[in-house]
């Protein structure tokens, strides 16, 4: 029995932000919960799905955010309680249907759990999702510690079933993967019934059927909706996760929220200036209750704020002061506008102490500057350097060895659209430099349908894209479609390994299991690619001289677009993981290294951390424990010195 | 002779549009290839001295020190190279009968060859659609069905490095004079590598004033016929002044002067219409569809030549003294040209250190044909 279950009130648990959420949802008897996997964000339903039988929840992998959001807004409307997760570009991808729920309005207590990651350290960009609470009009909140994770979540519930609308809480990479005490409260045992009622009058919230149509009266919705805001913001200024800690007359007052305030508690006490400064944490960041503010603000003159990564709190806060500086007197704001936090990147303790020093003219003298260079000038002695590579055996390697040839030996000038996922390498030197767009799931194929119709302007490149298999299903369909139907030419190569990849291999539309482990229907990508119009090619990308040859076919002849699936299982799929289909090894007397006429190939251009140079004998190895037994590498030596023989 | 890398030779040779695409750097390591005539570099390279650069035909080809290694003389003046007859030839009653391109001496001379183990394997020049694809050959009758000019630029020498480098020896080479070239610079062994042998025993040179680029001559077709369907191109030789091209639907001319448009650069370069460097050479005879010149220049080819008379594969006839010397006037004129061009381009005699000639040549021969 998984732990999140333990149903013993009082306990403690370590958990990770993920899980306190997922607590925190189950304490609230949760019913239904979707999502689409993203880096910081998949935990949360993969631990629903664990305990899915034990507390009749459904959870499902969505085919993107946007379905998830209806799939959970649906359970909602039925009077269940339900939530959707997603990581922050997910909230662009859903923010179409949210824009409209917002306006509609839920009924059964319903959660937009997203996970923002400042920083960029498993994301294309550090976008964050906070500000569509306030241009959709939702309220949003931002656990501050981890016991909080949990608690938020739970009060969440109760405060969408106050205000019949969604509820935003915001996490971030430091809040949902790193761990922390939590002490468990009681799992409700309620058993729900689903039922949407529709056939009450149009507009009428609880028995009618629920819409988001204004049709030139916003007063009929767009009022109401704002009415609930204003509800949530009464709420805000009595919310227990709201605090303040430090002197009644402090001479800073630190305003702060979610990993942040971590962070500033960190600094406060290194620079031991409890007595001086003030920290008001808040949870409810949008709609900001303007009592508790104006109370706070009358506290000092001077107000830093903390917090990632545009200045979001900031200039909500500054608006407030503005309207109040009659009664609070006019503030000296420090933060992101200042320039003492950046408003790029995560934030750490060190940022926020030299942030203070100035502020507050303290004599602190941190370790010295060029102490950083030091540390990472031994690191490196002690760890090799290692550039960002696909995994040992990966089929996207193979697939982009097999691009590059195509498009090199075409002639023209070739190039790849790319989009989101583990084949964001393609744009770096181990995909050898190939994907020259990079945007949004499913992008790429959009820009190729595009750049396709350029022809008449005199565009003469033969346009290619790639886009994984989830990733088709997600958001690339649609492209194709218009692509397709506008004869626009271009060679899609679909890399289908198999599942969700980068995320860690989750389920999606073409997967025969779905992520509670029941039998799903598999949606046949072939077959759509086909019944769309496509001309479709499949291929081993493993077999690269075929793959090549069909490529280069596929960019000259045939008009409009093309597909080429290349089908091979991540490296790390259930399928593969740990089988060695071949023995690899380097016959030493064969291979000639550094020489004219291979020049270290594999090592030093085809790059699989499964084969390493050995640079006392001069010669390439195989390292066997790294090596995953994909024997691509024999294919690409040019003098036959790797050899690979089948495993028995 | 200057040798450098990979770097160099696309500086030098690829991006000033002096490569020809006859597949000497090709298939001698990962990083050079080659498809439809174009030569590409696929992955950078750091190796300072490649044999890459040092096989090319354009880059520092030092006639003077060819010409010492093959035939023990400086390189002369006379523009038909060192040779020792000059004759005409076609095939004999036990050559077998094929689409020849005129006199069918080469692929007679070829088959000969093989038939009797004067070499082991032979690399011609077959077609796939209008595409030249080389061709390694070990049985003796499969000679013929490469035989036919194919006007566009091949990648011949590529089929060279793959069979040297699966260890054949003792090949025969049917070469344009730039492959031709290729070849003898790489069986100088310019890298003075210890462990070299000949693999090459037998090479017969194919005059040329010019070959087409590949995509432009593709596209050129593609534009005006069906090339799918493409059985024979040929051009008669002077004073015919077109091309013609055989599909399934007949004869389509194309006038020269519109094909002469879709010749690369490099070949306004190039000083050698006889193929100088090969054992014998062999080319047209003006007015005349079935007859071929016969340049015989070593030892080896003179050998070969009686043999394959003697064994009724090859018929000579006396070239008449007119004709020959209207030969040497046409190929003079090739070299003058080809010469101007690399001086006005000052890529010819550049002193050592000072950066890389497509040229070295002695200052006599220079200043004889292009003063
Ligand atoms: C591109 C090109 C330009 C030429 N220009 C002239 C010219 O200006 N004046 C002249 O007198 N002769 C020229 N020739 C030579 C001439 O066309 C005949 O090839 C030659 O006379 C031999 O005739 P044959 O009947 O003996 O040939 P065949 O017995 O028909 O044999 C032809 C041989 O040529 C080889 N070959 C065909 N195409 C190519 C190619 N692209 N690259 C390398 N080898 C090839 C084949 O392997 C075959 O063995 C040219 C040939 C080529 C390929
Ligand atoms: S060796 Fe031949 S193919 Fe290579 S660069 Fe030189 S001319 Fe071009
Ligand atoms: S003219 Fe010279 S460079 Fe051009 S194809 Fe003929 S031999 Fe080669």
């Amino acid at each position: 029995m998984s732990y999140l279950i333990d149903n013993r009130e009082g306990v403690q648990h370590l958990l990770m932000g993920n899980e306190a959420i997922v607590r925190g949802a189950l304490e609230a008897g949760v019913n239904v919960t979707a999502g689409y996997p993203g880096t910081p964000s998949s935990e949360i339903i993969e631990a629903f799905s664990k305990i899915a039988g034990d507390r009749n929840i459904y959870a499902e992998w969505s085919t993107n955010e946007k379905v998830a959001m209806e799939v959970a807004a649906a359970a909602s409307f039925a009077g269940l309680r339900s939530l959707c997760v997603m990581k922050q570009n997910g909230v662009n991808v859903a923010s179409d249907f949210l824009l409209h729920l917002a306006s509609s309005g839920t009924r059964g207590g319903m959660l937009l759990v997203t996970c923002d990651d400042p920083g960029a350290l498993s994301s294309v960009n550090e976008g964050e999702s906070r500000l569509f609470a306030k241009l959709v009009e939702i309220p949003l909140l931002e656990p501050g510690d981890f016991q909080e994770a949990k608690d938020l979540t739970t009060w969440a519930f109760g405060l969408s079933e106050k205000i019949k609308n969604i509820v935003m809480i915001r996490s971030v990479t430091r809040m949902s993967h790193a761990s922390g005490n939590v002490t468990f409260g009681p799992l409700p045992e309620t058993v729900p019934h689903a039922e949407y009622s529709c056939d009450g009058p149009l507009l009428d919230t609880e028995t009618g059927p629920v819409i988001s149509m204004i049709l030139a009266a916003p007063e009929l919705q767009h009022g109401p909706q704002q009415e609930k805001l204003e509800k949530a913001a009464r709420l805000f200024e009595d919310c227990p996760f709201n605090t303040y800690t430090g002197p009644e007359a402090p001479e800073l007052l630190i305003v702060t929220s979610s990993a942040c305030n971590l962070y500033v508690r960190e600094a406060v006490h290194l620079l031991e200036i409890d007595d001086r400064v003030g920290i008001l944490k808040l949870a409810t960041t949008w709609p900001l209750p303007p009592n508790l503010i104006k109370q706070n603000l009358m506290r000092a003159d001077r107000i830093f704020v903390v917090e990632e990564v545009l200045p979001t709190l900031e200039g909500n806060i500054k608006i407030l002061a503005a309207d109040m500086a009659p009664e609070t007197g006019i503030k000296t704001f420090y933060g992101k506008h200042s320039g003492h936090i950046p408003s790029v990147g995560e934030l750490n303790p060190d940022i926020v102490v030299s942030a203070l020093v100035r502020i507050l003219d303290i004599d602190y003298r941190p370790a010295d500057a060029t102490f950083e260079y030091e540390a990472a000038a031994l690191a490196d002695t002690m760890a090799p350097n290692r550039g960002m590579t696909f995994c040992p055996g990966c089929p996207h390697r193979a697939s982009f060895w097999s691009i590059h040839h195509a498009i090199a030996l075409d002639g023209r000038n070739g190039f790849v659209c790319g989009d989101i996922g583990c084949y964001v390498m393609g744009t770096l030197p181990s995909g050898y430099s190939t994907v020259k767009t990079l945007h949004s799931m499913g992008s790429g194929s959009g820009l190729a349908s595009g750049f396709g119709k350029l022809k008449q302007f005199g565009l003469e490149q033969p346009v290619l894209a790639v886009c994984g298999d989830s990733t088709f299903f997600h958001a690339a369909m649609p492209a194709l479609a218009n692509a397709i139907h506008h004869k626009s030419p271009f060679t899609l190569m679909l890399l289908d390994n198999r599942g969700t990849a980068m995320t860690g291999f989750q389920p999606h539309p073409g997967s025969p299991v779905d992520v509670m482990g029941e039998p799903a229907q598999a949606i046949d990508i072939e077959a759509i690619c086909r019944a769309m119009g496509a001309k479709v090619e499949i291929a081993d990308p493993f077999n690269l001289e075929k793959t090549q040859e069909m490529l280069n076919h596929l960019m000259e002849h045939g008009e409009g677009a093309k597909v080429l699936i290349l089908r091979q299982a991540c490296a790390l799929s259930p399928e593969r993981r740990g089988k060695k289909k071949f023995d690899v090894s380097v016959d030493e007397t064969i291979c000639i290294g550094e020489n004219c006429g291979c020049n270290r190939l594999c090592t030093r251009i085809f790059g699989c951390p499964g084969i390493t140079w050995d640079n006392d004998k001069k010669v390439s190895r195989i390292d066997t424990i790294i090596c995953a037994g994909c024997g691509v590498c024999a294919d690409i030596c040019p003098v036959g010195a790797i050899r690979k023989k089948e495993v028995a | 002779m200057q040798c450098f890398g990979s770097r160099e030779l696309v500086d030098n040779v690829i991006r000033q549009d002096l490569c020809i695409g006859c597949g000497a750097c090709n298939d001698l390591c990962p990083y050079f290839r080659s498809r439809k005539g174009t030569t590409v570099m696929l992955f950078p390279c750091t190796i300072a001295k490649g044999k890459c650069f040092a096989h090319c035909p354009k880059a520092e080809v030092d006639l003077d020190e060819l010409s010492t290694t093959f035939f023990h003389q400086r390189y002369g003046t006379d523009p038909l190279g060192h040779y020792d007859a000059i004759m005409m030839s076609r095939a004999g009653a036990n050559a077998g009968t094929a689409s020849f391109q005129a006199g069918g001496t080469v692929s007679a001379l070829m088959r000969f060859a093989l038939e009797r183990h004067y070499i082991d394997g032979a690399i011609l020049t077959d077609r796939k659609g209008i595409v030249p694809t080389p061709r390694f050959v070990t049985e003796p009758v499969d000679v013929l069905a490469c035989a036919s000019s194919k006007y566009a630029a091949a990648p011949t020498v590529a089929a060279v490095n793959r069979a040297i480098r699966k260890g054949d020896t003792n090949i025969g080479i049917v070469a344009t004079p730039c492959q031709a070239l290729a070849i003898s610079k790489m069986r100088s062994n310019p890298l003075n590598d210890h462990s070299f042998i000949d693999p090459v025993g037998l090479v017969i040179g194919l005059f040329c004033t010019w070959a087409l680029d590949m995509q432009a001559f593709e596209s050129f077709l593609s534009r005006r016929i069906d090339i799918s369907t493409i059985k024979k191109i040929d051009i008669p030789p002077p004073p015919a002044d077109i091309m013609e091209v055989f599909t399934d639907k007949g004869k389509t001319e194309f006038p020269l002067t519109e094909i002469r448009q879709l010749v690369p650069e490099t070949c306004s370069y190039c000083i050698d219409m006889t193929a100088e460097f090969s054992d014998i050479s062999v080319g047209v005879v003006e007015g005349q569809t079935d007859v071929n010149t016969l340049i015989i220049r070593t030892d080896r080819g003179r050998e070969l030549v009686e043999e394959a008379v003697s064994a009724e594969y090859l018929v000579l006839s006396d070239m008449p003294g007119e004709k020959v010397e209207h030969l040497r006037w046409a190929a003079g004129n090739k070299k003058k040209r080809g010469l101007a061009k690399a001086k006005e381009k000052a890529i010819i005699n550049k002193p050592a250190g000072t950066g890389i000639s497509y040229l070295r040549i002695n200052d006599e021969t220079l200043n004889t044909i292009c003063p």
